[in-house]
């Protein structure tokens, strides 16, 4: 990207194209457009950004009057003539010396620069740092606390002993990885641009390849905003973000507040969003609101005046939150909009179907790929009690679909998986592994490492239960597992099951676990979900709950429709009997008049019957026939045709 | 999971309120007695279990945690549905959790039926006293109304009250009915609330539920 004096911004979009944004609009924008500066060197190890008092944000501060103030010069100071590894810091003096006049913020700048053994020097710490000593010498303490991208290494699962041995193994692996990526790009003729490559090789096994294998952690906002198409996104959308800005600015006013629930949604979870993460947290003796925080409010309350649908679901606030951790507001503001609309559709929406026809979809994965868990998750013998008991006779058929309806409660612990994008369920270094697939290969990913997860944790979730369980009685070593179904309540079952898969994703510290172990390994049945059987899958869960739905409505409806309709008899042989009066022991039907009575239960009667015509519809539902591999048979075109039979006849009655 | 469970009787407990009363700090404080200023906040739902010794019983507890924002609500039922226990959080600092707790303790009462499940009423955060914002008469006397079996006030930074509300709520279990003929051994209790909170649990809790919160 190249500076332009002073003159209308222009800055290098992912697509090569230059974008104008008129100085007036963008008065004080600075866009990261390339990395967010907060995130400091991330191969060198430890987190080192811990010195600026002014952190340096891209934050359009517009929301705020005050702002214009000495930043009205400020160019877009976006990539740097400097030569490769240290770019990033390069780019931290620029900002600083654009920015800060003050010699001594632009020598904390440098710190940056040095590595990391020099860092360690501590006299050489106390010189560089001597604009505030005591202060940014407490932090240094800390630094070593805290990963690369600013989060604390320890947490009620990893200590820090785990994390730094495992870290050293795979900080190296990370560097050798981006000497490969690095590689590729010049092999592929692009730009590795000052360490921030904009744009990336056009799609292909072997870039898939390098992607699951993790882009470099420095790159992943650019790379992120490349596979997702953000900037065509925002190219369509010029100025909306900056617009909703200035409504959000608007918001003064009590009354429109009042009418923004979400707003104060927003506002306490803003403190509770990554409050182990250095970004996040107020500084030391200052009670000013870290800049990270107000980036997250502006890009939270933009988004829920943008799409008022979902406007603010918990956990977007983790999605936006790690977002700014490697890139401006803007583009995490679209990269939102993006992940809430394409990767997530419906998810985080008020009624939050979509987080339910996810874990359907999840459920049937479960069902498909890794049958020996979906045993313990949904046991037969809990089907068969079900029919025992079922007294409305519903057809073998749809009960086998019932955990679309009603979710095991397990899912209400991996819908966090996927509300979060696993934000806080994985740790950190994974959860990017992960999150750099989500855009380069689109939403099934989330599932495969989903069920990757259920995968890794098989053993515990089989062999931990009921056989090892000091349950006595309940666990004759002879006893099949369908009399020990029976004895164990199923209720305990859960509990177990959701320990596990709660608990497990917590110490997945090292992302191979889940990639080399699993993703991989093309023997692994489940790595046969593609994007396509997602979407189909998706479709399918959708009109299954739908029809369910209707379903449970009408079953609710028919026992007062039956009701009413037999007082509406009642009532209309009154009536034939008595001519005159109204008048009669049906209190309830008072209202009634004659005209309308007979033709309501004709009605109502009919409406009968429809529920009948509806709940037949759902019982004769089909089970959902996942893709096989080409080797075995192609799917389900049996169930296709009795379908299309199905509906024939259906569409003939309702002819007739 | 690790320590056998063998003739231990569950009870499960659900945490139910507005987001950001403290349900987590409230968990964290009973399960680990430390605090944390900022909690992460909790999506979807969390489950901690924890066994518990009481005059020489031991129960298990299964705690479980829910995310407090509106649109989740649809999401709680089916673990409302077999909770023993369903504790309703505000917090006191904000007049409008409190005025949520309606719609929780609703929730509550439609899943699981008002006598099959010990409703409690607690307001977290009793040591931002500037602040406050819902008087303790006040939250007693809703909690009452609204047919609550043990209503407090509970700081869980201040760690005050949390051990007798789960004393409290173990109390009224039924494993500790029929036994029961010893009040609860306040003195016992490191929590130096003396003055508030402190109720003799008797076996009968009717009478018991008018004169909490003195």
């Amino acid at each position: 990207m190249v500076t332009n004096g002073g003159d209308p911004l222009r800055f290098s979009t992912g697509d090569g194209i230059d974008i104008l944004a008129s100085k007036e609009k963008f008065i004080n924008y600075r866009f990261k457009a390339v990395r967010s500066p907060s995130v400091p060197n991330f191969h060198e190890g430890n987190y080192k950004n811990l010195n600026s008092s002014e952190p340096i944000l891209a934050s359009p501060i517009a929301a705020q009057p005050n702002y214009e103030s000495d930043r009205d010069t400020e160019n877009l100071v976006l990539n740097s003539e400097h030569d490769g590894t240290n770019s990033l810091i390069d780019l931290y003096r620029d900002e600083i010396v654009h920015e800060n006049k003050d010699s001594n913020d632009s020598e904390e700048g440098e710190i940056f620069t040095r590595k990391e053994e020099e860092i360690e020097n501590s006299s050489e710490v106390e010189q560089a740092f001597s604009g505030s000593p005591s202060k940014l010498v407490s932090v240094m303490d800390n630094a070593e606390h805290f990963d690369r991208y600013g989060f604390r290494k320890q947490n009620n699962f990893i200590t820090e002993g785990v994390y730094n041995k495992w870290w050293e193994g795979y900080s190296q692996y990370c560097i050798r990885r981006k000497h490969k990526w690095v590689m590729l790009l010049e092999k592929s003729g692009l730009s590795v641009d000052n360490d921030m490559p904009t744009r990336f090789p056009p799609r292909s096994e072997k870039l898939k390849r390098y992607v699951r294998k993790g882009i470099p952690a420095e790159w992943r906002g650019n790379a992120w905003w490349y596979f997702v198409r953000g900037q065509e996104k925002l190219n369509k959308n010029k100025d909306v973000y900056e617009k909703l800005l200035v409504k959000m600015g608007d918001l003064n006013d009590e009354q429109q507040r009042k009418k923004l629930i979400d707003l104060d949604v927003i506002e306490r979870d803003l403190n509770r969003t990554f409050p182990d993460n250095i970004h996040f947290q107020k500084e030391q003796f200052q009670n000013k609101e870290p800049p990270m925080i107000q980036s997250l409010r502006r890009v939270l309350v933009a988004f829920s005046l943008y799409n008022p649908k979902i406007g603010y679901c918990q956990s977007m606030n983790f999605l936006a939150g790690l977002l700014l951790l490697f890139m401006d507001e803007e583009r995490a503001f679209w990269m939102l909009v993006i992940i809430t609309s394409r990767y997530l559709p419906g998810v985080h929406n008020v009624n939050l179907e979509g987080v339910n026809i996810d874990q359907g979809v999840l459920m049937l994965c479960i069902k498909e790929y890794l049958p020996e868990i979906w045993e313990y998750i949904y046991p037969k013998q809990k089907l068969e009690n079900q029919h025992k008991h079922d007294s409305l006779n519903i057809s073998t058929e749809v009960l086998k679909n019932e955990f679309l309806f009603k979710l095991p409660p397990l899912t209400l612990c991996t819908a966090s998986w996927f509300m979060s994008c696993f934000i806080g369920i994985i740790p950190i270094e994974t959860t990017l592994r992960i999150w750099d697939c989500l855009f380069y290969e689109e939403s099934h990913f989330l599932f495969k490492a989903s069920l990757a997860i259920f995968k890794l944790c098989e053993q515990d979730i089989i062999k931990d239960k009921p056989l090892h369980k000091t349950l006595g009685q309940y666990t004759l070593p002879n006893s099949n597992r369908t009399s020990r179904y029976s004895r164990l309540s199923q209720d305990d079952y859960d509990m177990e099951i959701f320990q596990i898969i709660q608990s497990f994703p917590k110490r997945i510290i090292d992302p191979n676990d889940i990639f080399e172990k699993i993703i991989f390994k093309k023997r692994i049945a489940l790595n046969r979900l593609d994007q396509q059987e997602i979407d189909r899958c998706r479709k399918y869960v959708s009109n299954q709950r739908l029809k369910y739905k209707n379903y449970k409505d009408l079953i609710g409806d028919q026992e007062s429709l039956k009701k009413t309709t037999n007082r509406m008899n009642n009532n209309i042989n009154i009536i034939n009997n008595n001519n005159i009066t109204r008048e009669s022991n049906n209190n309830n039907n008072s209202n009634n008049n004659n005209n309308n009575t007979s033709s309501a239960a004709e009605s109502l009667m009919k409406e009968i019957n429809m529920t009948n015509d509806l709940m037949n519809d759902t019982l004769s539902s089909e089970v959902y026939g996942f893709k096989k591999g080409l080797s075995s048979v192609h799917w389900n075109n049996s169930i296709k045709e009795r379908v299309k039979q199905m509906r024939r006849k259906r569409e003939k009655d309702y002819q007739t | 999971m690790s320590r056998p469970n063998k003739s231990l009787t569950k009870y499960k407990i659900v945490f139910l309120g507005e987001q950001g009363v403290g349900k987590t700090s409230l968990i964290t404080r009973f399960m680990y007695d430390t605090f944390d200023d900022h909690y992460q906040a909790t999506i979807g739902i969390d489950f901690l279990s924890k066994t518990m010794y009481l005059d020489d019983k031991t129960i298990r507890l299964q705690l479980w945690d829910t995310a407090g924002q509106e649109r989740f609500r649809s999401l709680i039922p089916s673990y409302i549905r077999d909770s023993r226990v369903a504790i309703v959080v505000y917090d006191i600092t904000k007049k409008k959790s409190f005025d949520c707790i309606d719609k929780w303790i609703e929730d509550v009462k439609n899943e699981r039926g008002e006598d099959n499940v010990i409703l409690c009423v607690v307001g977290n955060k009793s040591d931002l006293t500037d602040e406050r914002q819902v008087s303790t008469e006040d939250g007693e006397k809703k909690a009452k109304e609204l047919g609550a079996k043990i209503f407090m006030e509970t700081s869980t930074k201040a760690g005050y009250n949390v051990k007798n509300l789960f004393k409290k709520i173990a109390k009224s279990l039924p494993e500790f009915q029929n036994s029961e003929s010893t009040p609860l051994d306040e003195t016992e209790n490191s929590d130096n609330t003396k003055k508030t909170g402190i109720i003799d649990i008797t076996t009968n809790d009717e009478l018991q539920q008018s004169s909490c919160q003195c």
